[in-house]
């Protein structure tokens, strides 16, 4: 649980804060949340649907974005307790709704740092310098913090709920759940690829991609 | 004025924390300010006033791509030490925010960051472990973003006020056109390549792909409607197991 939150805490910080290396993108943070129970390929397979589904969410101007840092590494360990495919069903839906929980507690921080560093008045952060440098670290500490209380929190109940999901291996019930989690991997894809194109016919490349693919496999 | 290549190097790792406090009320001027202080404590060393006032300047209202926002510290920091006076330093600073923001959404968050995360998404798709799938990601994007900010510093702090003419260059304008290109075909595999595994051991794994494919094409041509459709079945799929069980 304690590396998890701080893995947590590092992912979170990541996003924003420091140093944006991207580790806080599900396919490696949620890897990371599988790894430390000792199954990163779980980890990795809700990362990758985690990822597609974030795809179309930019950081640019005013639009907001899943946590995906704290929400990969609930995801992936998850994942890794998880039993057949209704299980990473739960953990994939989990990871979703725990990021979007997420980017609530940043616009918190944020109003957070409006206080530290926009509060105090311009002249008197100006006249002590060293004030805004403590501050302007308090909140990348803060930013950690947030993400490590996250996990702590939202941790067990994720966990708990990709373990009771019944094992429908073999069961008629295992296409309607691969089913989903095939249709949803591919809709946030096709729509992280319509939010990408500058151009309405460059969405055409989205099927040459696609049935490149199937041929590779097809030959493979 | 000569600067200790110590100086110029805390300054450019400060800069990774550019947004450490960022907010809506001042955006990066925090960070800006964080990572600017170094070089005007060199540049107004004996004059405090002098300290002040470009600390003060300088926590007005900032805001720039990150991996960019270098170039602004490197720049800001050459005129504040050649003595340009206020209100050139404060109108060139105004202008950086445009110009760095919108370079750097396109190049980077639009183009650069999805062609990468793509790449390691396909070669999970084909088969190689977690572990380099990752590394498949993180290994062209860090050399890249590490690049990135050491080049906008360096130009920042050479070029001064000319600095951000670079990214009008053949560079910025067409390389993230032909990388979100690519990007748009690996969605497309990726797609289709992703299915396979999560299909597992059921026996219809190539119609999977067809029919993920299928989804990814018509999604792409309404990403509204199909980041909609994408958190419906992500919320059926675990229902499905409980309700059909």
């Amino acid at each position: 649980m304690l590396l998890c939150m701080l893995l947590g805490g590092v992912t979170a910080v990541d996003a924003v804060s420091w140093p944006q290396a991207m580790i806080s993108r599900p396919v490696v943070s949620a890897t990371l949340g599988g790894a430390v129970l000792g199954e990163p390929l779980a980890g990795l397979t809700v990362g990758a649907i985690l990822e597609l589904l974030a795809l179309r969410h930019l950081p640019m101007g005013t639009a907001s974005y899943p946590d995906t840092g704290p929400a990969g590494v609930v995801a992936g360990a998850s994942a890794a307790v998880s039993v057949g495919p209704a299980g990473l069903a739960a953990a994939t839906l989990a990871g979703w709704a725990i990021g979007w929980m997420g980017s609530r507690t940043v616009g918190w921080l944020r109003s957070l740092n409006a206080w530290l560093v926009a509060g105090p008045s311009v002249q008197e952060l100006a006249a002590r310098p060293a004030r805004l440098e403590r501050r302007h670290r308090w909140a990348v500490a803060l930013d950690v913090a947030r993400g490590g209380v996250l996990v702590g929190a939202l941790l067990v109940p994720a966990a708990a709920l990709s373990t009771i999901m019944p094992d429908v291996r073999g069961a008629p019930a295992e296409v309607a759940v691969v089913g989903g989690l095939i249709g949803a991997l591919a809709a946030g894809a096709g729509a992280g690829g319509g939010a990408l194109s500058s151009r309405g016919r460059e969405v055409l490349l989205v099927a040459l991609g696609a049935v490149g693919m199937i041929v590779l496999r097809t030959l493979v | 004025m000569r600067v200790e290549g110590r100086r110029l190097a805390r300054s450019f790792l400060r800069c990774f924390a550019i947004q450490g406090s960022f907010n809506d009320r001042t955006y990066q001027a925090g960070g800006l300010t964080y990572a600017l202080l170094p070089l005007l404590q060199r540049a107004y060393g004996g004059d405090p006033v002098g300290l002040r006032e470009a600390t003060e300047r300088h926590l007005a209202r900032f805001n720039a791509h990150p991996y960019l926002a270098p170039m602004a510290v490197g720049a800001l920091a050459r005129l504040e030490s050649e003595g340009a006076d206020p209100a050139t330093i404060g109108r060139f600073r105004r202008a950086l925010t445009g110009a760095l923001g919108a370079a750097g959404d396109r190049a980077i968050w639009g183009s650069w960051r999805p062609f990468c995360l793509l790449l390691g998404l396909l070669a999970f798709s084909l088969g190689s472990g977690p572990w380099m799938a990752v590394l498949a990601f993180l290994g062209p994007f860090t050399a890249g973003h590490l690049a990135i900010r050491l080049w906008a510093f360096h130009r920042g702090w050479t070029r001064g006020r000319e600095a951000p003419a670079a990214l009008g260059s053949f560079f910025w304008q067409r390389v993230p056109r032909w990388l979100s290109r690519g990007s748009l075909m690996l969605v497309g595999a990726v797609a289709v390549g992703l299915a396979g595994p999560i299909a597992g051991e059921m026996s219809m794994g190539s119609v999977a792909g067809a029919a993920a494919g299928l989804v990814a094409v018509l999604a792409s041509f309404r990403p509204e409607a199909g980041g909609r459709l994408a958190g419906v079945l992500l919320v059926i799929a675990p229902l499905a197991a409980v309700v059909l069980r």
